[in-house]
């Protein structure tokens, strides 16, 4: 047998360590089970906190029209207290329209942008419909255009 | 699902006589892995260029533009090839090993992973596929969307290469949707893997080769999906190990193939202009005699501009150089030591990456001097990491706790090959290594 030196020694422990700590027991795993778990943990993860709200942004896309300017109201008018989420979340759902916030990232708000939407999506708020039209309501909101 | 495949299918395709261009003597998975990364950075540029031009996308503009790019590319091959034959292959094709088989089902598992359910990590949806969607309504780059103040929070100078791939795919498969995005990043993985297969394949064992693909695995792909940290793994991750074959062989295929993918690595993030950089640097550092080889990397900077000049036209302004930069540096240099240990608290796989610097430790000089750039260029690309945070407008624990892991991450791939080939040099003694010609003399 091959002596080996300390150095060798230590290097094939080295390489040992590297590979066992490559491996991912989980991703091994799992081809054999488990996408179900995995499939139901992931699929509602991004709205965990409104499941709904996804399918109210659905409805107002479909009942807005290319360069709309959108102003969102929702539950939370505080930034870090889920409006940021609301904001980018309605600025993916509705590609095309303009999404204009409300609240900024200080907490200020900005009425200027509230004048310049040409509709107000409205979710879970009791927003008044005054000098509005109610466009489409559903999915526990209401478009009003202005 | 189909529509997001045949759209991966058709950037292999695409790519194929781009790969042969650049290496006329690629074979194997070498060509299929170049030919996938060099089509999604053709196909980025296409939609860049198509909408520079104003030419709206649609299916047909851009399979009309994509089939002039692949006729030019098979002509150009046609031409190259009828001056001179193609020179011999340098790479070994790759053989099976046992040991691969724990590779292939880790790949299993993280597709399973990738396509559980539609994408869901908030950067995905709030920067990456959101940029994605406004392109695609619009019919290209939407640069009143990347221009207005209400939209900084989806950082409008980042580079493109990504979402113009998501909207490459939306337009093949005939609409948008996130359900499949994730075989793209399977795609990016596996582009890669195949490519270290068949560099390392050339100048080490089966054995040693399964294992180092084994270990790479998990790195080459990134758990982040639908982010483009996938997308800079896999083309950092390829240009650094071509150019550390170039630097080692003088091999003009490989100085080819690593400067594309550089220059497609600065189009993905800005850590990608921050590796160009890092590279140069460890190119001079590591051979300062052989200086003038920084030429050879004209085509990284050739496809870096446009973008970065595209964003200086419009003012797109980068987050962490916004106010003054010098006055934060400055300012936080008191709390150095504080900053560098809430970095290394916050080090995801603490024991992997001493297990790197155990391997660096261990080898002999001889050996680290011939991974000297790799070394290098990981070394000073973390330094450009740690230095942003000193930099960041933000506050640092919040901007180190949602971004640390991740750019670690995006250098693993390179250190931890040349990590395990030194590692495997010296165990191994060289004398079971049929294809040494990238060794130096060990002592």
């Amino acid at each position: 047998m091959m002596s080996r030196s300390p150095r060798q020694l230590l290097a094939a422990l080295c390489l040992i360590a590297l590979v066992v700590l490559r491996a991912e027991p989980r991703l091994m795993r799992l081809p054999f089970g488990g996408r179900e778990k995995l499939t139901r943990g992931f699929a509602g993860y991004a709205d965990r906190t409104w499941p709904e709200y996804p399918r109210f942004l659905q409805g107002v896309m479909t009942h807005t029209t290319p360069g709309d300017r959108v102003a969102i109201v929702v539950p939370a008018m505080r930034w870090d207290g889920g409006y940021s989420y609301a904001y980018y979340r309605a600025s993916y759902f509705l590609p095309g329209r303009i999404v204009l916030p409300l609240v900024d990232s200080q907490d200020r708000m900005h009425p200027e942008n509230f004048q310049a939407a040409t509709c107000v999506a409205a979710w879970r708020s009791n927003f008044p419909q005054a000098r509005s039209r109610v466009a489409w309501s559903g999915e526990g909101g209401v478009l009003l255009r202005r | 699902m189909a529509g997001t495949l045949i759209a991966i299918l058709t950037l292999t395709v695409l790519g194929l006589p781009l790969a042969l261009l650049l290496d006329r003597s690629a074979r194997g998975p070498l060509l299929l892995g170049s030919s996938f990364l060099d089509g999604s950075g053709a196909v980025f540029l296409l939609l860049l260029l198509l909408s520079i031009l104003h030419i709206p996308w649609t299916l047909l503009s851009v399979a009309v533009a994509a089939l002039l790019f692949w006729v030019a590319a098979w002509a150009g091959l046609r031409v190259r090839d009828a001056r001179a034959p193609a020179p011999p292959g340098l790479s070994p094709q790759p053989r099976f090993h046992w040991t691969d088989l724990a590779t292939l089902i880790t790949l299993a598992g993280y597709g399973i992973y990738a396509t559980a359910a539609s994408l869901w990590e908030w950067d995905f949806w709030a920067i990456w596929a959101l940029k994605a969607r406004v392109f695609l309504e619009h019919g290209g780059i939407d640069w009143r969307f990347l221009e207005s103040p209400w939209n900084s929070f989806a950082h409008p100078d980042y580079p493109l290469l990504l979402p113009l791939n998501f909207d490459f795919i939306a337009l093949v498969s005939g609409s948008w949707s996130d359900r499949w995005l994730g075989f793209f990043f399977i795609a990016l993985g596996l582009a890669l893997l195949l490519i270290a297969r068949s560099l390392v394949a050339a100048e080490s064992t089966p054995f040693v080769a399964g294992l180092m693909t084994f270990a790479l695995t998990t790195i080459a792909v990134s758990r982040y999906v639908g982010l483009s940290e996938g997308a800079m793994i896999a083309f950092g991750g390829a240009a650094v190990l071509f150019l550390r074959r170039a630097m080692l062989l003088e091999e003009p295929a490989a100085w080819r193939h690593g400067a594309v993918m550089l220059g497609f690595a600065a189009n993905c993030k800005n850590e990608g202009l921050a590796l160009l950089v890092a590279v140069g640097l460890a190119m001079l550092l590591s051979e300062p005699r052989r200086w003038r080889r920084l030429f050879r990397l004209w085509p990284a900077i050739a496809l870096a501009l446009p973008w970065l000049l595209l964003r200086a036209t419009h003012v797109l302004a980068t987050d962490i150089a916004g106010g003054s930069v010098s006055d934060r540096l400055l300012s936080r240099m008191h709390i150095a030591p504080q900053i560098l240990t809430f970095l290394s608290a916050r080090l995801d796989e603490p024991g992997f990456w001493v297990a790197i610097l155990a391997a660096v430790l261990i080898a002999p000089a001889a050996l680290r001097r011939r991974e000297s750039f790799v070394l290098l260029a990981t070394a000073i690309q973390l330094l450009f990491y740690i230095g942003s945070y000193f930099a960041t407008p933000h506050d640092i624990r919040w901007h180190v706790a949602t971004s640390w892991s991740r750019l670690t991450g995006q250098v693993a791939v390179p250190i931890t090959y040349s990590a395990i080939i030194m590692l495997a040099d010296l165990v191994f003694a060289r004398k079971n290594a049929p294809h040494a010609e990238a060794r130096s003399e060990q002592p």
